[in-house]
């Protein structure tokens, strides 16, 4: 077994007087792909934002429990949002360029946390990141039209290079291929399987294929609760749970 | 039972024609409204672009010092303008090189014989009438452009009054406005928008800023007095009370409007910030604040427009007063162009009303190229994210 890249010790979470969460412990391995997979309303979702505390934004959100990264708790007083969100990268559900130029998307990130000094440095930091988000040879010609002006799934791995640009390790993906048509979405995943090799991946999907394709460890939620956590393999052929097995085979959800 | 269908779909197409005709029969009222607003206000104002001239012999010496009539010749002096005769010593003091000479020139009447030759009611002896007459088909007599109009300040003679200190007081008053306004009124929106929690105390501002924006505009006038004028002792009269006072008034405006485009921003921008680790400021600064531009400066330049054509406040402050000057100052004593217009509105003399039109036209094609303006930042910026 792998060492464990984050650990969640008995979180629970509330929207005002709802309780969303009910207590998780689940623990996620380094440099694999983890899927959190489920029927809407199951808190996958919610629980992937309390790993870079996107929920920190929403009023009358109120955690309890421990959230471990590295073996550090990242909701210590004394923990930095800011600096937080630069180790735990996100790609959101909907592509969400900024309305400014390819380059400027991407270099955006750095130039704010100071990781380039000289032009040069920062055309060769996009263009790592572009690189490595397999939209390179896409928009090479054209870094400074707009972002916007990209196709959905150029869009998304815009977003990707956005994020990696920032060198986090881990990356949270929030259902990146719901607005992506197969095509785009296989490219996604083939990327998503070559990044896994230096970054923790947490990935909330609600295709089923999709998990099983490209996932190494499932998690399974229903209704706040981890119902089963395992090797991808292992759930989608021989789930220890009835809910997991009804879910998985299409019976509900 | 598909006729009763058939029977009732001529009805329901007859109610449709009826209230297309009620629409168009509202647009076509409203129309001719503004079309005869506009050629009545022309009609009125455009006269007051000329102004009659008279061509006499200006005689520059010590008698003419002594006594500015005697510049012209006897039958001159009740059809010159005495207004002008004024002027005449000082205007000697600095050209001294003048001094016993006779020029002829073309000087302004009085507002009278100006009248007289539009044709408009006015007070001219008859003798005079045939004086003019007489000089008239002598080539004596025009009506020129009235650049005294827009260089003069107000004065008690009409056809020496002009708009220009009423434009400075107003041009002062408006940058001090949006100097106050603008961003103050933004911050505040920001702070409400984008960092403030949502509790009862800032649901009870949003309230009380919302029911500021509807408060006659009057009772922002007796606050300023209040507050500029009495207590921080800011002079009356001042382009800086009456652009404090707009700038209170136009404040609930800016933060509403401000708001609505802050709002307006899609969420998934903020997320996508924040993910990347910026903090909320750089967040709102580089993302958020840009994206809202368009609908702020639209935002802002129509409440702005709006305090501009604004009136009662300015009463309160004692921005109507008599101003022949041109403010020279923030603190000196000004007036604005609707002021200016409600004073020449109440004179008795005839010829101030032609002047008053024009004001208004003038102050008009301010405010529409204000909102013009408006509407091309709006379709410059707009960007689709």
């Amino acid at each position: 077994m792998k060492t464990p890249k984050i650990s969640i010790r008995d979180l629970k979470l509330w929207y005002g007087e709802s309780e969303a969460l009910h207590g998780i412990n689940v623990e996620f391995v380094e440099n694999q792909v983890t899927a959190l997979i489920g029927p809407s309303g199951c808190g996958k979702s919610t629980l992937l934002r309390c790993l870079n505390r996107m929920n920190d934004r929403i009023s009358g959100c109120r955690i309890e429990g421990e959230v471990l990264i590295d073996g550090d708790d990242i909701y210590a007083p004394e923990v930095d949002v800011v600096q937080l969100r630069t180790h735990v990268g996100m790609v959101f559900q909907k592509p969400n360029p900024f309305p400014k130029s390819i380059y400027e998307n991407v270099a955006y990130a750095p130039r704010i946390h100071g990781l380039a000094e000289k032009s040069s440095e920062m055309d060769e930091l996009v263009e790592t990141a572009l690189r490595r988000a397999s939209i390179w040879d896409e928009v090479k010609d054209k870094l400074n039209s707009p972002g916007t002006s990209l196709s959905g799934g150029q869009q998304q791995r815009l977003c990707i290079a956005r994020t990696i640009a920032v060198q986090p390790n881990v990356i949270l993906m929030d259902e990146p291929c719901s607005a992506l048509d197969p095509i785009a979405t296989a490219k996604i995943e083939e990327l998503i399987d070559e990044l896994k090799g230096e970054f923790t991946i947490i990935m909330v999907t609600h295709s089923m294929q999709q998990a099983a394709r490209i996932s190494d460890q499932t998690a399974f939620f229903y209704m706040g609760d981890l119902i089963e956590f395992g090797e991808t393999g292992k759930i989608f052929t021989q789930p220890e749970k009835q809910q997991t097995e009804d879910y998985i085979t299409g019976r509900f959800g | 039972m598909s006729l009763q269908i058939n029977a009732n779909m001529k009805r329901r197409y007859a109610a449709e024609k009826r209230f297309k005709a009620y629409a168009i029969t509202a647009l076509a009222l409203a129309g001719a409204f503004l079309i005869f607003f506009f050629t009545d206000m022309i009609s009125k104002g455009l006269p007051a672009l000329q102004q009659a001239e008279i061509l006499v012999d200006v005689h520059y010496n010590d008698t003419s010092m002594k006594s500015y009539k005697k510049a012209v010749d006897k039958p001159y002096r009740s059809i010159v303008s005495r207004g002008y005769l004024r002027t005449l010593p000082l205007y000697m003091e600095d050209h001294p090189e003048l001094m016993g000479t006779d020029q002829s020139q073309w000087v302004i009447t009085t507002g009278d014989v100006d009248q007289y030759l539009k044709g408009k009611p006015n007070r001219l002896k008859k003798r005079h009438q045939k004086q003019i007459d007489q000089l008239l088909s002598e080539g004596k007599v025009q009506l020129a452009f009235n650049v005294g109009f827009f260089t003069n300040g107000d004065s008690k003679m009409p056809e020496l009054a002009g708009i220009k200190s009423a434009v400075i007081g107003s041009i002062y008053v408006l940058l001090l406005t949006i100097a106050f306004a603008l961003p103050i009124g933004v911050m505040t929106a920001v702070y409400l928008e984008e960092f403030a929690p949502d509790n009862r105390l800032t649901q009870v501002i949003e309230v009380n800023i919302n029911n500021l924006a509807a408060i006659p505009s009057i009772l922002f006038g007796l606050l300023g007095l209040a507050i500029f004028i009495n207590f921080f002792g800011a002079p009356r009269s001042s382009a800086l009370a009456g652009g404090l006072t707009l700038a209170l008034m136009t404040l609930p405006i800016i933060i509403i409007t401000t708001r609505a485009s802050l709002k307006a921003v899609p969420d998934s921008i903020r997320e996508a910030a924040f993910g990347l680790g910026a903090s909320r400021w750089q967040t709102t600064w580089h993302h958020v604040l840009p994206l809202a531009m368009p609908g702020i400066l639209t935002g802002s330049i129509i409440g702005l427009a709006q305090a501009m054509g604004e009136t009662a406040p300015l009463l309160i402050v004692g921005m109507m007063a008599y101003v022949p000057d041109a403010p020279g100052s923030i603190l000196d004593a000004a007036t604005v162009l609707p002021a200016q217009i409600y004073t020449w509105a109440g004179e008795s003399i005839r010829a101030y009303e032609e002047r008053t039109a024009a004001a208004i036209l003038v102050l008009l094609s301010v405010l529409l190229s204000l909102n013009g303006l408006a509407v091309y930042l709006r379709k410059q910026f707009e960007r689709r994210w």
